[in-house]
């Protein structure tokens, strides 16, 4: 069974949808700055709450800026789609730290203020981020969050696939938002990978990862769903896999084993030999550790023949659970445009493998694209796209 | 078997967790890691599987005590350096990755974190991982009680629960296993819907079982006032009410689980009788909606 890609939706620091982040990477313009709120280098999106709350008409009331930065993008893949009782129909999202804006907002507060509010922690409950989204959309029946630290977008795209081929719903909107959170930044800065510049993923100076907030989804629909929304497919979803590095909690393991699992199997699920691969846009965080496992895992699937790719974390930052749904949007953008997609502030290349990532918007036939995320608990998701 | 109900008395069983956790990792963990990882250690002991082929894991909080930590270490550092020692273990999916790090396990690994249907969603998932070829999966639910949690009590619209942790796993096979083994027929959930009732019969319907087959109904439900509709329909005596055992806690379902697989392998039930078919019924959050039909092996 097909699983065709039929709406795609993106905010992130780069653009407020899949149109103007298409622009900044033809344009290799940077969303990456000076925070003014957290005095690092962010990649922000460049609307505050109250903005987000005016655009979509919602009263102020606690919504994390989760749910806020999920809203735009959810409306824009899920487009003029209407409920039908005829599709089996689903939500499936990601975030790693729920609600943490405002719960580390009420936190503080009561810590320093030595109160006892805790409404904060109902706020951080991961699953009500995407109920409130649900609402939105007027989504009920299956409605679910996926958390498994940076590779949870790509997993719910993942599961919204296995979900139609399994033949347990027809039509699913999946995705996943991250909003910056000083928890986050201070936790990276805590592992000493938080780079104090823009981050330069695959380069043999790379210092470390920039942290960036945003969201992403996409619409999957099989046949029958597409029979009676007439939606347009944009590319097919033809691969996926998810494995396991078992290494350490936070690194990935010099060969980047998990990275290879994840890759081997979703190009067996999608039926192809490493060679059909055209780009792959991968996970590249410009962290040391990282970018050279990942490095060694592409080495062992593709040999010297090594496609072109690139990292897109130089114009978003890492956006953590939202990474692998922006990266699925950009996968389907590379397809519709045929064209590879650059990766910023590359120079030279890392000693140990010598390779070259792509640096520029470049027209090219484009077939197949493969999408790398890896998070936490050494979670390697791998995610195959085809031109439709 | 059922000696009293719980109370604000009660504490959380454990076992020496020195059993199942080697010292070195055990230290550092909090109580959320160290109830599953020895709950999945003990299941796959009882079995005879060396590695699962997934490892799927469902929590509402996930390592909330390990987040409020870094929470604290954020401000008593008040910008100078921190320990990430707390942050490196707060995502949810700590404890799915540190099962599959302490056995090496390099299979698929999910976490699901839909409040009170986290486990339901991450059974559903270990299904479908079943009817896709994966001969066996491990799969558990575990919350652990927070002080900051109290305000749940809101969402259920029940200001007497009683907060509690726990963690309960299984290993489902694909391949029907000699001696004791429950199947499990189907898994449901349903997000932010009206009518439970409806939405119950029709996933009975879809399993071809009249709700007469059903001989015990497992429920949680917060909203006392939806009783009268489940009691009317199935009647008070084949009605069980979970959370008087387990307390409170988002996943508490999979300890229903887990206590209707022991109702249906000790037949006759010294207190049960002769059960057969097990509903569990959570309706822990009165929105959503979360059920699981497990059957004896030979009916």
């Amino acid at each position: 069974m097909k699983v065709f890609v039929t709406g795609i939706g993106v905010i992130s620091a780069v653009g407020l949808n899949a149109r103007e982040n298409l622009h900044s990477l033809r344009s290799l313009r940077t969303g990456i700055h000076k925070s003014a709120q957290y005095k690092v280098m962010t990649g922000e999106v460049p609307l505050n709450n109250e903005q987000l709350l005016q655009i979509h008409d919602l009263p102020d009331e606690d919504y994390s800026r989760t749910t806020l930065l999920a809203l735009p993008a959810a409306k824009e893949a899920w487009g003029s789609n209407k409920n039908d009782s005829r599709i089996r129909t689903g939500l499936i999202s990601s975030t790693s730290v729920g609600g943490m804006d405002r719960t580390e907002k009420y936190y503080f507060q009561s810590q320093v203020n030595k109160t006892s509010d805790n409404y904060s922690l109902m706020i951080h409950d991961n699953g009500r981020t995407t109920e409130k989204l649900a609402e939105e959309l007027g989504i009920s029946g299956h409605i679910s969050t996926i958390s498994t630290a940076c590779s949870s977008g790509a997993n719910s795209i993942m599961q919204g696939a296995r979900l139609i081929e399994g033949n347990i719903l027809d039509r699913v909107i999946a995705g996943g938002s991250e909003p910056l959170a000083t928890f986050d930044i201070k936790g990276f800065n805590s592992l000493n990978i938080y780079d104090s510049e823009i981050c330069k993923p695959f380069d043999e100076k790379r210092m470390g990862l920039n942290l960036g907030e945003g969201a992403a989804f996409v619409v999957l629909e099989n046949e029958q769903s597409i029979s009676i929304t007439g939606n347009k497919p944009l590319c097919i979803l033809c691969g996926w896999s998810n494995a396991t590095d078992a290494f350490h909690q936070t690194a990935s393991s010099p060969d980047g084993k998990g990275a290879y699992l994840a890759m081997k199997n979703a190009l067996a699920k999608a039926g192809i030999s490493p060679d059909k691969i055209n780009y792959i846009n991968a996970h590249g965080t410009g962290t040391g550790n990282n970018d050279l496992s990942e490095s060694m895992a592409l080495k062992n699937i593709f040999g010297e023949a090594l496609p072109s790719f690139s990292s897109t974390k130089g114009f978003t930052g890492h956006t953590l659970a939202a990474a692998g749904a922006i990266e699925a949007v950009y996968c389907t953008l590379s397809l519709v445009s045929q064209a590879t997609l650059p990766n910023l502030n590359f120079s030279n290349p890392m000693s140990e493998t010598g390779m070259m990532p792509e640096t520029q918007f470049r027209p090219a036939k484009i077939d197949y694209v493969l999408s790398n995320s890896f998070g936490f608990g050494g979670n390697c998701t791998c995610l195959i796209f085809y031109k439709y | 078997m059922v000696k009293k109900d719980i109370d604000a008395s009660s504490v959380l069983l454990t076992p020496d967790y020195a059993e199942f956790i080697p010292a070195m990792e055990r230290r550092r963990m909090s109580q959320v890691q160290k109830m599953s990882i020895a709950c999945a250690m003990d299941c796959l002991h009882q079995s005879t599987i060396a590695q699962p082929d997934a490892i799927i894991v469902g929590t509402s909080m996930g390592c909330s005590i390990n987040i409020k930590n870094f929470l604290d270490k954020i401000l008593e550092a008040n910008d100078g350096p921190l320990s990430p020692t707390s942050f490196i273990v707060s995502t949810h999916n700590t404890v799915a990755g540190q099962i599959a790090l302490l056995m090496k396990n390099h299979g698929y690994n999910m976490t699901y974190t839909q409040n009170s249907l986290s486990f339901e969603q991450s059974l559903g998932d270990a299904m479908l991982c079943c009817a896709e070829g994966l001969k066996n999966v491990l799969v558990g639910g575990a919350d652990e009680e927070e002080d900051s949690l109290y305000n749940m009590r809101e969402r259920l619209k029940n200001d007497e629960v009683l907060l509690t942790s726990g963690a309960s796993f299984f290993i489902l096979s694909n391949i029907r296993p000699q001696g004791n083994a429950i199947n499990l027929i189907d898994v449901g959930s349903f997000g932010l819907i009206k009518n439970t009732l409806e939405t119950t019969l029709n996933f009975l319907k879809a399993n071809n079982t009249t709700d007469l087959e059903i001989d015990m109904v497992l429920y949680a439900m917060s909203e006392k006032s939806k009783l009268n509709e489940l009691t009317s329909f199935f009647g008070a005596e084949r009605l069980f009410d979970y959370q008087t055992v387990t307390g409170t806690y988002y996943t508490n379902s999979a300890f229903a689980m887990n206590y209707a697989v022991d109702i249906l392998s000790n037949r006759p039930h010294p207190i049960f009788g002769e059960v057969k078919t097990v509903l569990v019924y959570n309706n822990l959050i009165p929105e959503n909606l979360g059920l699981i039909l497990l059957r004896t092996k030979n009916e």
